[in-house]
C-alpha cells in the first residue's frame, strides 16, 4: 500500500519537529523513574509532538486538541491511539510530559469528575451511570457511559469524534443496537448538540478549579481502607515532594489484628491538582493507587489495584496526620451480644476514654493517638443497633453494630462477570463479599453490620446451567469468596466445544446455631476483552 | 516452460483428472482462513486440492465470491479495503483493487458481487476522508469494477448508495442487483437508478416487530436464490413471542418472501437453500433442517463446535459447514449424520470467511 499524501506530510512535519524518534510503549501513567528528573510539563512539548497534524492556529490553541478536556487516563488513551493509528512516534518522557501537561490545563474539575470516578479507579462490576435513553446505546454499547462522563467537548467536537469512531471503526453501523436504528442520523443530528449540552467543554467548575495553586501533599498522612476478600487495613503515609507534581510515597500497613501488611514504596504523579497516581510493588506484585485529594486538601480517596488484575484491589482512604481528633474506622465493625471481641479504632488524636454504648464495657488493652487496641464485651441484655465509638471528647455515630443474629446477607458485586484467560489475556476474576444486616423494625432503617465470615460455593444459575454443567467447567470459587475461571479457548469435553464460560449463582453461607442464613448473588462467566483500556 | 507450469499447477489445484477431457462436473468448496490463505476443497475426496496464499491480505480473508465460470475467486482482504481477484488454476492474482487512495480510506462491509456474465464487480464502498487531524464520513457508493482491469482496478461506474448495506446480490439477469440494508434496494446495474426498495425494516407483517437481519455471506448457489434468517418478535408485552423466520430472495424470479418456521429457540448465522424438496438448511451451534413446503422445522442436530457458514452440494445431497474455526464438515441431508471431516493444513481460523461451491 502507499502512503497517502497526508501520511507523508504528517510523517514529514513530526519528523522536522520531533527530535528523538523512539517508540512509546503504552503503559500505565508513569510515575517518573527514580534516578530520572521528572519531564517538564510545558506547551513546547505539546507543540513539538503534536502540532505536526494539529496544527497551532494561534498561540497555544491547536487544532481539535485544544477544543477537548479530559482525564489523565483520556489523555494517555488519545496518546495511544495517536501511536498505534497513526503511527506517532514518541519517547516515553514527552508522553507522560504531554499528558501531565494536558491533565493540568484541559483536565476536569473534581466536581467534573466525580461520577465517573469509578471507571477512574477501575472498579469491577460497578453499574454503569444513567444517562438517559439513548446513550446507553449510542454510547454505552461499547464503552462505559462514566468513560463519556469523563470527557468534554463543544457540540461541533463532538460531531468530530462521532466522524472520528465511523471513520475508524465502520462496522460501528452494523452492530446490533445500532442497526436497529438510523444510527448515522442520530449521531450526527442528535448526539452531538445533548453531549454538548451534557459535557461542555467551557464550565465554571473547571474555570474555578484551574487557576487554583496546586495543594503540596508532602507530609504525614493517616491510612485506612478495606480490600474485599482480605479486609480491612489501617497504617501511615508518608509523603515527599520531589518537584513538579511528583511525590514519593511510603506506606506502612498492618492488618487490625496488629499483622504487618508491607511497607511500601510507591511513586507518585499528582494531575490536574487533585488526581493522585501512584505506582508501587507489594512483594513482586505491581500496583498502582487511583486516589482523588478533596478539594481542601486534607483527605485522599480512592482505590489501590494490582497492575495486571486491576479487579483485585481495595479502598483507600488517608487522613492529614496532623488535625483535630477524629475516629475514621472501627475494626470488625459488627459485635455479637454475650461475646467478646478484640477491636481496632484508628483514628486522629485519640485520647481518653473508649466507650461503645449501653450494654458494652470496654477494656483498653493498646493505645496511641492513632490506633487503639480494645477488647469490647457485649453483655446479654444489650440492644442490638449500629452504636456510636467515643474516646474521650472525640465520638463518631455508626462506627460499629451491635447484634444478636444476622437476619440477612447481602452479597456484593449483586451481579458479577468474571472472565475466562486465553491468549496474551490473563482471566479476571469476580470478588465477593456478603454483608450482614439487621432487618429495620418499627420504622428503623436496616442496621449494616459489615462484611461477615461466611462459607462460599456456586450453584447454576438456571437450567441452561444444570444442563451444560456450568458449575464444573466455569471456575471455582476460593474461601475468601473469589472466582476464579477456568482456562479459555474451546473445551471440547463441553457441549458444542464452548468455552467455559457460565452462569451461576454465587451462595454465600452463615451458620448461626446450626441454621444457615444464605446469600446470593448472579455471576457470569464469559469470555475474554480483548482490548483493556485504562477507562472502559 | 511457463505454460507448462501452469498446467502442473491447474491439475495439482483440481485434481487429478484432465479438465477439458472430465465428463462430470465436480463440487470444489472454496474458504479463506487468516492470515491469507483461500482453500480449493475436493469436495467428494474430502481433499484440500489448493492452498493459495493471497497477497497482500493483510491477516484476513473474508468474503469470497466466485466468478460464475467458478475459474476465478474475489476475495475481500487488506482489512475490508482491497479485493483480490484469484486465478483458481495458477493461484495468482489477476485482479486487485485497492479501494482506498489519496487521503480516502474506503472500506466495503462485505457487500462486494459479481454480475452474472463475470464482466463486472459490484462494490458498495464506505469512504471517509482523512484530514490532517480529524476523520469526515462521506456518504457510500456502490462503485463498479471491470474484472479485466488488472492489478490496479479502478472503477468505471460510481452511484450513490444508502448507509448501513451489508450485501450485494446480482439479479440473474445481469440488468440490476439488490444491496442488503435498512432495506432490499435494488439498482441499475448500468445506470444506478434506484429501481425498487422492499421491506426488511419496513417488512410489513401486522403484528411483527421490526426485523433484525444482519447476513454478510452472499451464499446462493446452487439455485440462485438467498436464504437468512430474520429475527422479531410477534406480539408486545407478556403476550410477545420470539420469532426465526426465513428470508428468501430470488435472484431469478425476484420474488421476496418471509416465512415463519419456528418460535426462536436457536440462534442460526446463515441458510442456504437444497434444489431438494424445498429444504433449507442453517447453522450456528446445530445444523437445522427446515421444510419450506410446510413451514416446520424439520430436524435439529448439535454440532461439535460453532460454524459460522453453511453451503450445499449441487444435487443437494450433501451439506457443508465451514467458517468459524479451521475444519469443514460434510453432513448427510437425511439424517443430519456428519459423513466427514475435513481439518485444514496448519489449522488456520477461518474466522467469518465464506464457504462457497462451484462447479468445475
Amino acid at each position: 500500500m502507499s502512503l497517502s499524501s497526508i501520511d507523508r506530510l504528517r510523517r514529514w512535519r513530526r519528523a522536522m519537529l520531533g527530535c528523538v524518534m523512539l517508540l512509546g510503549a503504552a503503559g500505565w501513567l508513569a510515575a517518573p523513574a527514580m534516578a530520572d528528573a521528572p519531564p517538564a510539563a510545558d506547551q513546547q512539548t505539546v507543540r513539538t509532538w503534536c502540532a505536526g497534524c494539529h496544527t497551532e492556529d494561534t498561540p497555544g490553541q491547536f487544532q481539535r486538541l485544544s477544543a477537548v478536556r479530559k482525564s489523565p487516563e483520556g489523555w494517555q488513551m488519545t496518546i495511544f491511539r495517536m501511536q498505534h493509528v497513526h503511527n506517532l512516534a514518541l519517547p516515553d518522557d514527552a508522553r507522560d510530559a504531554i499528558v501531565k501537561f494536558l491533565s493540568d490545563t484541559q483536565g476536569l474539575a473534581p466536581s467534573e469528575s466525580a461520577a465517573g470516578r469509578f471507571a477512574l479507579e477501575r472498579r469491577p462490576n460497578m453499574p454503569d451511570l444513567k444517562l438517559g435513553d439513548d446513550l446507553p446505546d449510542m454510547c454505552g454499547r461499547c464503552h462505559s457511559l462514566a468513560r463519556v462522563s469523563l470527557q468534554r467537548r463543544d457540540a461541533d467536537t463532538w460531531l468530530r469524534l462521532v466522524h472520528m469512531h465511523v471513520g475508524q471503526f465502520p462496522s460501528l453501523e452494523y452492530q446490533a443496537s445500532a442497526r436497529d436504528r438510523y444510527w448515522w442520523d442520530i449521531a450526527t443530528k442528535q448526539l452531538p448538540a445533548k453531549l454538548g449540552a451534557m459535557f461542555p467543554f467551557d464550565t465554571q467548575a473547571w474555570r474555578g478549579w484551574m487557576n487554583r495553586p496546586h495543594a503540596d501533599l508532602g507530609g504525614e498522612w493517616l491510612v485506612h481502607g478495606h480490600s474485599p476478600g482480605k479486609g480491612d487495613f489501617v497504617g501511615t503515609l508518608s509523603v515527599k515532594a520531589t518537584g513538579g507534581d511528583n511525590y514519593t510515597a511510603h506506606y506502612s500497613l498492618q492488618s487490625p489484628e496488629g499483622k504487618p501488611i508491607g511497607e511500601i514504596d510507591s511513586l507518585v504523579r499528582v494531575y490536574t491538582g487533585y488526581e493522585w497516581r501512584g505506582s508501587s510493588k507489594v512483594g513482586s506484585v505491581d500496583t498502582h493507587e487511583v486516589l482523588a485529594l478533596s478539594e481542601d486538601g486534607r483527605r485522599l480517596t480512592g482505590r489501590w489495584f494490582e497492575a495486571a488484575h486491576t479487579e483485585v484491589g481495595g479502598d483507600v482512604v488517608a487522613e492529614r496526620a496532623e488535625g483535630p481528633a477524629a475516629v475514621f474506622m472501627v475494626s470488625p465493625r459488627a459485635l455479637k451480644i454475650g461475646t467478646t471481641s478484640e477491636v481496632l479504632i484508628a483514628g486522629r488524636g485519640l485520647n481518653g476514654t473508649v466507650t461503645f454504648g449501653n450494654g458494652t464495657s470496654v477494656k483498653v488493652l493498646k493505645a496511641s493517638p492513632t490506633l487503639i487496641r480494645a477488647s469490647v464485651k457485649v453483655n446479654d441484655k444489650a440492644a442490638p443497633g449500629p452504636r456510636a465509638v467515643t474516646v474521650g471528647r472525640t465520638s463518631a455515630a455508626d462506627m460499629a453494630a451491635v447484634y444478636d443474629k444476622v437476619d440477612r446477607l447481602d452479597v456484593q458485586p449483586a451481579y458479577g462477570i468474571a472472565r475466562v484467560g486465553g491468549g496474551h489475556i490473563d482471566p479476571v476474576t469476580a470478588q465477593f463479599e456478603a454483608f450482614g444486616f439487621i432487618e429495620s423494625q418499627a420504622g428503623q432503617a436496616p442496621v449494616a453490620l459489615g462484611p461477615m465470615n461466611v462459607s462460599w460455593k456456586v450453584e447454576p444459575y438456571n437450567a441452561d446451567a444444570v444442563k451444560a454443567q456450568d458449575v464444573k467447567f466455569a471456575g471455582r470459587i476460593q474461601p475468601d469468596g473469589s472466582f476464579v475461571p477456568g482456562p479459555g479457548g474451546p473445551n471440547p469435553e463441553r457441549v458444542f466445544g464452548t468455552n467455559n464460560a457460565g452462569d451461576l449463582t454465587v451462595v454465600a453461607g452463615l451458620d448461626q446455631e446450626g441454621k444457615e442464613l444464605r446469600g446470593q448473588a448472579h455471576l457470569i462467566v464469559t469470555v475474554q476483552r480483548w482490548n483493556t483500556p485504562p477507562i472502559y | 516452460m511457463r505454460p507448462l507450469i501452469a498446467c502442473a499447477l491447474a491439475l495439482s489445484l483440481f485434481g487429478s483428472q484432465n479438465l477439458s477431457a472430465r465428463p462430470a462436473l465436480r463440487d470444489y468448496i472454496l474458504t479463506g482462513a487468516k492470515p491469507d490463505h483461500l482453500f480449493v476443497i475436493d469436495a467428494a475426496a474430502r481433499k484440500v486440492t489448493s492452498d493459495i496464499r493471497v497477497p497482500d491480505a493483510n491477516g484476513i480473508v473474508g468474503l469470497v465470491v466466485p466468478s460464475p465460470d467458478g475459474k476465478r475467486a474475489y476475495v475481500l482482504v487488506n482489512r475490508m479495503e482491497s479485493i483480490s481477484g484469484i486465478d483458481l488454476d495458477t493461484g495468482k492474482q489477476v485482479f486487485r483493487a485497492n479501494l482506498s487512495s489519496g487521503d480516502e480510506v474506503v472500506h466495503s462491509f462485505f457487500s462486494v458481487n459479481i454480475t452474472p456474465d463475470g464482466r463486472e464487480l459490484i462494490v458498495h464502498e464506505l469512504p471517509t476522508k482523512r484530514g490532517l487531524n480529524e476523520y469526515h464520513v462521506q456518504e457510500p457508493r456502490f462503485a463498479i469494477f471491470k474484472t479485466d482491469a488488472g492489478l490496479d482496478a479502478k472503477p468505471v461506474r460510481v452511484f450513490p448508495a444508502p448507509r448501513r448495506v451489508h450485501l450485494v446480490l446480482p439479479k440473474a439477469d445481469g440488468k440490476s442487483f439488490y444491496a442488503l440494508g435498512f432495506q432490499l434496494f435494488e439498482y441499475d446495474l448500468a445506470t444506478g437508478k434506484k429501481l425498487g426498495e422492499r421491506g426488511i425494516r419496513n417488512w410489513g407483517r401486522p403484528g411483527y416487530s421490526t426485523p433484525d437481519m444482519l447476513a454478510f455471506w452472499p451464499v446462493t448457489e446452487p439455485l440462485d436464490v438467498f436464504v437468512t434468517p430474520v429475527y422479531s418478535t410477534l406480539g408486545t408485552g407478556k403476550d410477545a413471542i420470539a420469532k426465526t423466520s426465513l428470508m428468501k430472495l430470488d435472484l431469478k424470479s425476484g420474488a421476496l418472501s418471509y416465512q415463519d418456521f419456528e418460535d426462536t429457540s436457536a440462534v442460526i448465522f446463515s441458510a442456504v437453500a437444497s434444489p431438494r424438496n424445498g429444504e433449507v438448511f442453517t447453522v450456528y451451534t446445530q445444523l437445522s433442517k427446515i421444510d419450506t413446503n410446510k413451514g416446520v422445522l424439520v430436524d435439529r442436530v448439535n454440532l461439535p463446535h460453532t460454524f459460522y457458514t453453511i453451503n450445499i452440494a449441487s444435487d443437494g445431497h450433501e451439506v457443508f459447514v465451514g467458517g468459524t474455526m479451521c475444519d469443514v464438515a460434510f453432513y448427510d441431508p437425511d439424517t443430519l449424520k456428519q459423513r466427514a471431516n475435513l481439518k485444514l493444513p496448519g489449522c488456520p481460523d477461518q474466522s467469518i470467511s465464506t464457504l462457497r461451491v462451484i462447479r468445475r
